[in-house]
């Protein structure tokens, strides 16, 4: 073991910290020689862990000095940008059309307060033990999603804001939460159909699962925004952007039927016998005994879909809807600005992952809290 | 319907005294019923090339086909920024016209005859000659002809390789032609210097010579290997509107040509005695109201946009980061291919 601790020596920030009888001073003994035996147990793990920290330096390093060391942050056009790092100055510049897109500057609050509503009630839905969160979260399904729309869209003593002015990260988050709310009541009532002893209930939810799920997703956001208006008379276009939220909903409902029905098949026949046998009827039995279980084990299925929408809902962007990818790209096209590419990119890239990210965390302390409560 | 009466009489008056040879009526133009209607024009755009329409840092549309726009705006309603602007892809760019979301295309898009015969649309003049040419470093070659003997980074496969080849060929010259996979691999090897030049299309080639590390050392030629003209553009039908559409482009045109700009325009339209200048800025002639617009529809227009070489050099030309010469866009009278049919 000693032999293997002294091979850690030139591995880590920490190395300096590591005594000279093999024990680490700062991450503690125990899981610094657990750490050293999984990292440097043979030899052959010894040489892979240093050829990964050799590639992860190689890389990082570079990326570092571009990404920090000799990026510009101060100035306000690209001749300010004169070092040979990133030039943020044109994350700075175009900031509030990343964000907001076209809305109008002297409205933009009201997207910050929709938005710190949102962040509000999702984190209090996650907080473990607050009280009254049931009464809290039926409130905000039924209030919430009216309430973001006349917030973001106006009217009502509101200025009107149409959404051709919508753009950036607001936009991303529009279509994430209303594709999301379309499409999980959608997809449970499909699934639960697809299980209905009903055969014509079944057939009908079960071709339109597969409908859905068979034709791609850009096929069918061209199909909403430039077949529709052709077909449909004019001036009964409904709103471009709800265009595309209704078709990116319908897609991942499907997709999210199927994974609700995972977890609807996962139950033992038990559940639903023995709710049979307190005389619940199906209505009862599915909203009080198989869908809470269902979802709870659908849960890691149901969120890898929704981070997945929040990915797709770049693809409004071949319908010249201005989302944050949209936007980003957008910014390149002025001539003060082009050829910063890589900074468009590397901004909205990191936006995109840390929703993500922080999708999964959310899930997966739901997650932890609905096993807790299988156990007890 | 009680201001069509109004209307006729009016165009009547004025036709006979502008000398016309036959009285005509106001054909019905719902385009321009629902312009006035809505108080704004709808205007299709790029969603984004440099020069030609982009959003700046305040999130204002601009550049050369926005500017045709904004003028359009100004000529119907009085006001060049009563115009809203609908970015449009290119596999977007018919159907939005075509079912009425937007009332006229100004989108970079190539006038061609199946496009004018089979979609339902027709374009209404020119506001750029776009066409395939080179950046070469500066000082290295002029036109195209002068690239005999040299090299030439292209994306393997491209329009773009097929046409330079044949147009040396047929020329007799020689030019060695060195593929890349990409686009971007080909820029980056004539910037590193493997090659002499690199081709695209002229407005492209002038966002890309930005993107280059001395952009300053580089130049756009402005002579081109192939023709592609664009303009603005609108659907089949409607007559009366395109007529607008058309004649505010021959109009930006034109003022150039007659040396009205948009800072001499008042003067211009209080003193000129010139005749083609009185009859573009509605002094006399009435040309709007036999178009169902103001009278001083170019005047509002070149006040609050600029003529053609304004637009031009603001967006494309030398006074904007593209630098991009006049070229083909030049005056017939000055070398270039553009001209307005007289405002007579």
């Amino acid at each position: 073991m000693n032999g293997a601790d002294a091979g850690l020596v030139p591995f880590g920030p920490g190395q300096a910290e590591i005594a000279s009888d093999g024990r680490v001073t700062i991450i503690g003994p125990r899981h610094g020689r657990r750490f050293a035996r999984n990292l440097f147990g043979t030899p052959l793990d010894a040489a892979i862990t240093l050829a990964c920290a050799a590639l992860l330096v190689w890389a990082a390093i570079p990326l570092l000095r571009w990404l920090v060391l000799d990026a510009t942050v101060s100035g306000t056009t690209r001749d300010d940008c004169t070092g040979s790092g990133a030039c943020w100055v044109f994350v700075r510049a175009r900031f509030g059309q990343f964000m907001y897109g076209f809305y109008p500057q002297a409205e933009r609050w009201r997207v910050d307060l929709a938005g710190a509503l949102l962040v509000a009630v999702t984190a209090s839905l996650a907080w473990p033990g607050l009280p009254g969160k049931r009464p809290l979260g039926l409130a905000a399904l039924i209030v919430g999603p009216p309430l973001g729309v006349w917030l973001l869209h106006g009217g009502w003593s509101l200025r009107p804001v149409e959404t051709r002015e919508w753009g950036g990260l607001m936009l991303t988050v529009f279509l994430s939460v209303y594709g999301a709310l379309l499409a999980l009541p959608l997809g449970i009532v499909l699934a639960l159909g697809r299980q209905s002893r009903l055969p014509v209930i079944r057939l009908i939810a079960t071709i339109a699962i597969e409908f859905w799920r068979g034709v791609p997703i850009i096929a069918v956001l061209f199909l909403a925004s430039l077949l529709l208006p052709l077909i449909l008379p004019d001036g009964a276009g409904i709103d471009r952007l709800a265009r595309a939220v209704i078709g990116l909903g319908l897609c991942i409902a499907a997709y999210m039927a199927e994974a609700v029905r995972g977890g609807l098949q996962a139950l033992p026949p038990g559940q639903a016998e023995a709710a049979a046998a307190l005389g619940l009827g199906y209505w009862r039995t599915t909203g009080l005994v198989i869908l809470p279980q269902a979802l709870r084990v659908s849960l890691p299925a149901l969120t890898n879909e929704f981070i997945a929408l929040v990915k797709n809902t770049s693809l409004v962007l071949i319908v010249s809807i201005f989302d944050l990818l949209g936007i980003a790209q957008a910014a390149l096209a002025d001539p003060a600005w082009v050829g910063k590419t890589w900074e468009a990119y590397a901004f909205a890239g990191v936006i995109y992952w840390l929703m993500c990210f922080g999708l999964s965390r959310w899930s997966l302390a739901v997650e932890r809290r609905g096993r807790r409560g299988v156990r007890n | 319907m009680s201001s069509l009466p109004k209307h006729l009489a009016l165009t009547a008056v004025l036709t006979i005294a502008a000398g016309s040879v036959s009285a005509q009526q106001l054909a019905p133009s719902p385009t321009l019923d629902a312009i006035k209607a809505r108080g704004h024009l709808e205007c299709g755009v790029h969603l984004g090339l440099p020069g030609f329409s982009y959003a700046n840092d305040k999130g204002e549309w601009s550049g050369i086909d926005v500017d045709y726009c904004r003028a359009l705006a100004a000529a119907i309603l009085g006001d060049a920024t009563k115009v809203k602007f609908t970015p449009t892809s290119v596999q977007q760019r018919w159907p939005v016209l075509q079912s009425g979301q937007v009332d006229v295309l100004a989108r970079n898009t190539t006038i061609t005859f199946s496009r004018n015969a089979t979609l339902g649309v027709n374009f209404q003049g020119i506001n750029f000659y776009e066409g395939q040419t080179f950046v070469v470093r500066k000082g290295a070659a002029a036109t195209p002809k002068d690239l005999d003997g040299a090299s030439v980074c292209v994306a393997a496969g491209s329009t773009e390789e097929k046409n330079a080849a044949d147009w040396f060929k047929e020329r007799g010259l020689k030019i060695s032609i060195i593929n890349f996979q990409k686009n971007d691999d080909a820029i980056a090897a004539y910037d590193s210097g493997r090659c002499d030049a690199y081709t695209a299309g002229i407005g492209a080639l002038a966002g890309q010579r930005i993107k280059l590390k001395k952009p300053d050392d580089n130049v756009v030629m402005t002579e081109t290997i192939s023709n592609d003209p664009q303009g603005p553009t609108t659907r089949w039908n409607d007559e009366r509107f395109q007529l607008v559409v058309r004649w505010v482009l021959n109009g930006q045109i034109a003022a150039e040509a007659y040396g009205v700009t948009s800072k001499n325009v008042d003067e211009m339209k209080a003193s000129s005695q010139s005749g083609d200048i009185r009859r573009l800025l509605g002094v006399e002639g009435g040309f709007g109201a036999m178009m169902g617009i103001p009278n001083d529809w170019m005047y509002q227009a070149i006040k609050q946009v600029g003529n053609y070489a304004e637009s031009y050099e603001r967006t494309v030309g030398l006074g904007s980061p593209l630098k991009l010469a006049r070229g083909k866009n030049e005056l017939w009278t000055k070398g270039g291919a553009l001209f307005s049919p007289p405002f007579q």
